[in-house]
Parts: C-alpha cells; structure tokens; sequence
C-alpha cells in the first residue's frame, strides 16, 4: 500500500470514533496567528509596489501589478472612435451582477447593450454551489448578518456598502421568488436555511448544491425574455473617455471576426468578475475560464481608485486529485453538513467551520510542516472527510443534498459517500476591487461597478453566501443607478486621451513591461 | 487541450461541469460509438476522438410568467410541440447531465410541475436533448420554465421572509444601526 493508502485507511478507520468528536474553535489571537503566519496574503515575496496610478504606494500581488501597470493595447494606435453603438447604458460581462444590471437598467426604461467576454451565463456565478445568505429566520436579524460579515471581513469592510447588502437581502431574495428562482424549501413553506462558515445562524438560502446554476438560469432567461441586446464573445479592451475624466463608452472586439465594435455609452457598468485565472502566487483556482480581472487593469488607466488590491480569497477545499479536478471547488456546505478535514495521520487539526482564510491557512500550515498527502502528480493536500455526512444526517444525505458533489468525483470513480477526497486552498475571490460608492459608481464619473469586480464590501475575507447576495443586489443597484443617470446626460465625446496620461506616468515611474491589458484569456492560451 | 497548443476560446466557460459550453462528443479508442460529455469533466484517455459539438441554437419562446397560477396548458402555451413526444428516449441517452429528459417531458404532459423541476434541477442548458428531438420538442427550455412557474406560484408561502421585509421597512432595525454603525467606525474591535 502507498503512502496515500495507507493515510486514507487511516481516516477510514477512525470515521466511526471521530463521529461525535469536539474540535476546539480558535480564539481570535490564535486566529491573527495562523492567518498572518500561513495565509498567502502574508507571504511578502509575493508582493510587489504599486508604481504609478491612483493607488500608487499600495501593495499587490506580482500577477495584478504587472497588469495594472500595463500599456492599452490602444496605445499609440490609430483607432477611428465612430460609435457602432449608441446606448443609455453599456453592461460589461455576462454573469450575474452583469444579467442583474441589465435587467433593472431595463426596467428603468434604459436602452440596454450587454457585452461578454464568453457566452451569456458563463461565469463563476453558475458555479457558486453553496447559497445566498440572507437573514430570514425569526432568530436572525440583518444586523447580526452584518456583524457577522464584518468579523469575517477582518473589520475591513465597508460599512455602508455591507449594511445596503445585508439590509438589501430580504428583498432580494423576494425578487427571486417572484422571478422564478426555485429554492429549497422547509415543509411549512419557509426557505430551508443552512449554516456557512464564520456565520453564527443558519442563514444560506439555496438550491441543493446547484444555487449558482439556478439563479444563472433563471437570469439569464429574464434577459431572454426582455430581448437585450447581447455581444457574445466580445470583450471590451478599453475604455473610452471624454479627456476630462468622465467614462463615456468602450472599444469591444469580437473575438470571432476580430473587428473592433465601438460603444457611445451615457454610462458603462463593469460586472466582469474577479481574477481566479491569473493564478496568483502559482494557485489552482476555481474561476471559469475568462477570470482575469479585466475591471482592474481597463479601470486603473483610466483613472479610477481601487481598494484592498492586497487581499484574495484561497478557498479552504479546493480538489486536488484526480489532477483533472485540480482547483474544482468542493463546496463549503459539505463542512457545514459535518465533513471533517484531516491530515496524513488522519487527525483533525482545525474546527472545519472557521471562516475561509482560518481553514486555508490551517491547511497550509499541515502542508508545509510535513502532514500532507503527496498526490501522483506532486501536489499536496489533506483529506476532506464527506462520508461522514450520511453518518451524521442519515443515508442519502450527500445524493440528495450534493447531487452535483455526488456527480463529479463519480466521473473520475471516486465515491465521495464512501471515501474521502484530498483538497488544498484554490484561489477563489478577490477580496477588493473597484472602489465603488453605494449606487456602485467608481470614483470615474458615469463609470459603475458591480459584483467581484468591486472591492469593499467584504472586507479581507468575504463569508460564504455573501456573493451570490452581493452580485444581486448590487446588480439591480447598478442598473437602476446608470439609468437613472443615463437620463440626465447626453452621449459625450470618445476619446483615448486618458491613455497617454497613463503612459506619461509610466515613463515617469520607469515602468519598461511589455506586458498588454486587459488580459482576456489565461497566459497558457493560444490566443493566435 | 490548451496545453496542446490548440486555440480555444470559444466552446469554453466555467470549467467545473455546469455551464453547458464545453459539450463534446468523445470516444475512447476501444468503443465503437462516442458517447457526449461535458468536456471539462471528461478525462482524456489515450487514442481517444474528441469533436466539440455546436452550442445551444433553439429557439427560446418569449415564455412571460402569468398573471394567475399556471396549468399544464400553461406551459403549451410557449411550447405546444412538447405535445408530440413519441418517447423515443433520444434525449434522455444524449444527455451529458445523466437527466431522463423523456421522464420529464412526460412529466409535463401530467401537468407535474414539481416533477418537471425536480428532473431538471442539474441541467444545463446546453440543449442537445432539442437537438436530437425528432419531434422539435425542446426539453430544456419547457423544463425551465416549468421550473421558474413552479418558483414563482410556490404552493407555500415564505413567510419568515415576508415578515423580515416588513420588519425592514417599518424601521425595527434603525436603533440597532444607529448603535452600531457608531460603534463600528470607531471603535474596530468592539461590536
């Protein structure tokens, strides 16, 4: 038997006496401790000076430094700046904040264009397995959410933004009920609550483990159903300004013909996600393909203030084996629902339900002082229990509950209701973001953001839960606020002047880097 | 398939099985026939065929929810060739999400809607069950929208939620924010 036999029989063997087994929590000192010792948030090689632009001085990882610093692919290019397109509101990227905007921008009576770098619903929403937190239970209370998300955000968060999203959540949720939006439900009619990670109630609406899938859906048939105007496979590589410091379009290119489509905007909305597939610091990641922070880079250029661009989130169980998996998100809910996490000699080293940097540093720590398990391909991990879920809540719990968990280890012959899985953290969320003000407006005039692409509303850390909640209600608030001032201001002149202000600085702070931006598509992609 | 330097950047989405871009037909060198899969869920074997299959063209009706609670004639409304299933099970063996497509299509005909929507629960729309239908039906898109009917006219109230908006808008929480929104801005540790 090899050493990952051997290690899982171990874990087999003990499933009966772990059952019933406390794990002490961490107070908030050793907290600090494991997070600043293991997180690679701490880790200072990884991190690189700002050089120029609006949050010059600040820190960042090597991978975002390099694109934010990065020259237009329009630079010193003759493009001619007569609009294809002429809208109220331009809605950059397709996922759920994006679909949200575009719904509400509609309603408000906005003409309405949508571009996406895939297709329509292609995105790291759909993925999102575990839910939706919203405060509804009798015993819960918005406030108690809000108290929860700022303890987990690491004091970090915005206050305004977090209580609009916290006192926003009921409504919401109502929203998508009334839309369509299937969630499961308690006998009485209730909505079925689950626990999540650093919250101190139940407070996780969702769809078994397919919440994502669900509300992508159901998104994306209300834009169906609406007829807006969508580009598919057509990103936008930069924006388009007045020279004096308002956003007034956007250059898009269709990736199938390689032509150049050009926005006149009154207002543009960059819902374009976070930045999983800049695989920071050498990180498997859980985003979907076109994951590389376009907002960031096409924002900074033109002026805008980021925020927290030193913080992502490493998603406590990521796979790590079969390597085909490598990075796949093992949903926090299966913790929640009683997996626990042990290493090579199968013992427990961390109360499972800590908040997600606590879990990805404790897993870490087990990593690099010799506990963890080797895979065939080299990787390193320790084992996620899921067995013990049926254990503890009765036979079928893992099929009906995690009918997707269920399915995709089933593709590779590993039954998660029999064995364990190995895991180690896969880069999931950036933290920060565009700093937005609470009707999601950059600090660009007439430019908006929303969902991961914005920074501040969770802090350090974001709680599982909070970022279906964030993309919806922030969606519809970007939407509504662009139409509404879509509707006082006229169409402004195009211009790329913004562009040599950025090269000047780069000039000045001697950036040389070759390196183009926004990125598009990961760098190990053929993009001939 | 990047890693062979292959250009793909369509056919491509979330990566982790459940946006329905990547489907494909693949066949491992000792079977006679392919079988369709999701390709981002597929493993490679040696030898093995692989051809990425079209994405989703079906016509998607302009299915608006209604005023009052749905009936099966609802639903055939939008989708009136669902009516002329002939069971052949096309749909249901190419489905890459394992789902009996067949059952629920049947399912609508009953009118069931929480069946449908317990049927389709893990699809994806990737829509090759309308693709392969002889009979123009369009499983995907009538399951949908049984689903979102059965959502939206859920027999049961929700009725801690509807409590919580109320509770909301009557301003029970302002006290508690005022406190804290204090607290919290000045005092990081203490809330």
């Amino acid at each position: 038997m090899g050493k990952m036999e051997t290690s899982k029989k171990r874990v087999d063997d003990s499933r009966l006496s772990r059952k019933n087994e406390d794990m002490p929590r961490l107070s908030p000192e050793e907290k600090d401790a494991l997070v600043h010792r293991y997180h690679p948030d701490y880790k200072d090689e990884a991190y690189a000076e700002i050089r120029i632009g609006a949050n010059k001085g600040e820190r960042t990882v090597h991978e975002v430094a390099r694109l934010l610093e990065g020259e237009s692919p329009f630079f010193e290019k003759s493009v001619p700046l007569s609009p294809t397109h002429q809208v109220d509101v331009l809605i950059v990227g397709g996922g759920g904040a994006g679909a949200t905007a575009a719904l509400a921008a509609k309603a408000a009576g906005a003409s309405v264009l949508m571009s996406t770098k895939l297709r329509l619903g292609d995105s790291n929403t759909v993925m999102a397995e575990g839910g939706m937190q919203v405060a509804v239970a009798p015993e819960d209370s918005p406030v108690r959410h809000f108290v929860d998300s700022l303890k987990g955000g690491q004091m970090a968060n915005d206050r305004t933004l977090l209580r609009t999203l916290v006192e926003e959540g009921p409504s919401v949720a109502k929203w998508l009920i009334d839309i369509g939006v299937l969630f499961d439900r308690e006998g009485d009619g209730n909505l079925s609550l689950r626990a999540g990670g650093g919250s101190s109630l139940p407070r996780l609406l969702r769809c078994k483990d397919y919440t994502g899938l669900e509300l992508m859906r159901v998104l994306k048939d209300c834009v169906l159903n609406e007829e807006i105007n969508v580009l598919e496979f057509s990103p936008v590589l930069e924006l388009l300004t007045d020279g004096e410091g308002t956003c007034t379009g956007a250059i898009l290119k269709n990736l199938d013909t390689g032509k150049l489509i050009v926005v006149q905007a009154k207002t543009v909305i960059l819902a374009t996600g976070g930045i999983g597939r800049l695989h920071i610091q050498g990180f498997p990641t859980s985003n979907h393909y076109g994951a590389t922070g376009d907002a960031l880079s096409m924002s900074y250029r033109a002026g805008a203030v980021l925020t927290l661009q030193d913080t992502f989130q490493y998603h406590p169980t990521g796979s790590v084996f079969p390597e085909a998996m490598a990075g796949l998100l093992v949903t926090e809910a299966i913790r929640s629902a009683g997996a626990h996490l042990l290493n090579i000699h199968g013992e427990r080293f961390v109360y499972e339900l800590e908040t997600r940097d606590a879990v990805a540093s404790a897993v870490i720590r087990e990593c690099q002082e010799g506990r963890g398990v080797e895979t065939p391909a080299g990787r390193k991990g320790v084992w996620l229990d899921m067995p013990l879920v049926d254990l503890m809540n009765g036979e079928g719990t893992l099929k009906n509950r995690f009918p997707n968990m269920v399915r995709q280890f089933s593709r590779y012959e590993i039954n998660i209701q029999k064995e364990p899985v190995l895991i180690y953290p896969t880069l999931h969320y950036q933290n920060g973001g565009v700093k937005i003000n609470v009707d999601c407006e950059s600090s660009i005039k007439n430019l908006f953001v929303a969902g991961e692409a914005s920074g501040g509303i969770h802090g350090r850390n974001r709680l599982m839960g909070n970022s279906l909640l964030d993309i919806v209600v922030y969606g519809k608030r970007s939407g509504n606020a662009a139409s509404r001032r879509a509707e006082e201001a006229a169409h402004g002149k195009l211009t790329l002047d913004h562009l040599k202000i950025f090269h000047e600085a780069r000039k000045a702070a001697g950036v040389m880097s070759e390196t183009i931006s926004p990125l598009l598509f990961p760098d190990y992609v053929n993009k001939n | 398939m990047w890693h062979l330097g292959h250009t793909l950047l369509g056919k491509v989405g979330c990566l982790g099985g459940v946006c329905g871009a990547c489907t494909v037909m693949a066949r491992p060198s000792d079977q006679a026939l392919p079988k369709t899969a999701l390709a981002c869920q597929t493993m490679v074997s040696e030898g093995m065929e692989i051809s990425f299959l079209p994405s989703d063209a079906s016509k998607k009706a302009l299915a608006l929810l209604p005023e009052a609670a749905p009936s099966r004639d609802t639903l055939f409304q939008y989708y009136p060739e669902t009516r002329r299933c002939v069971a052949c099970q096309a749909c249901s063996s190419i489905c890459p999400q394992e789902i009996d497509v067949m059952a629920g299509v049947r399912d609508v005909l009953m009118g069931d809607l929480p069946a449908v929507a317990e049927r389709f629960d893990s699809c994806v729309m990737c829509g090759l069950c309308a693709a392969v239908c002889e009979s123009t039906v369009r499983p995907h898109r009538v399951g949908l929208y049984a689903r979102r009917l059965h959502g939206a006219f859920y027999p049961q109230t929700p009725s801690h939620l509807l409590d919580r908006i109320d509770e909301i808008s009557a301003g029970r929480y302002q006290a508690e924010w005022s406190d804290l929104m204090e607290a919290s801005s000045s005092d990081k540790g203490n809330v």
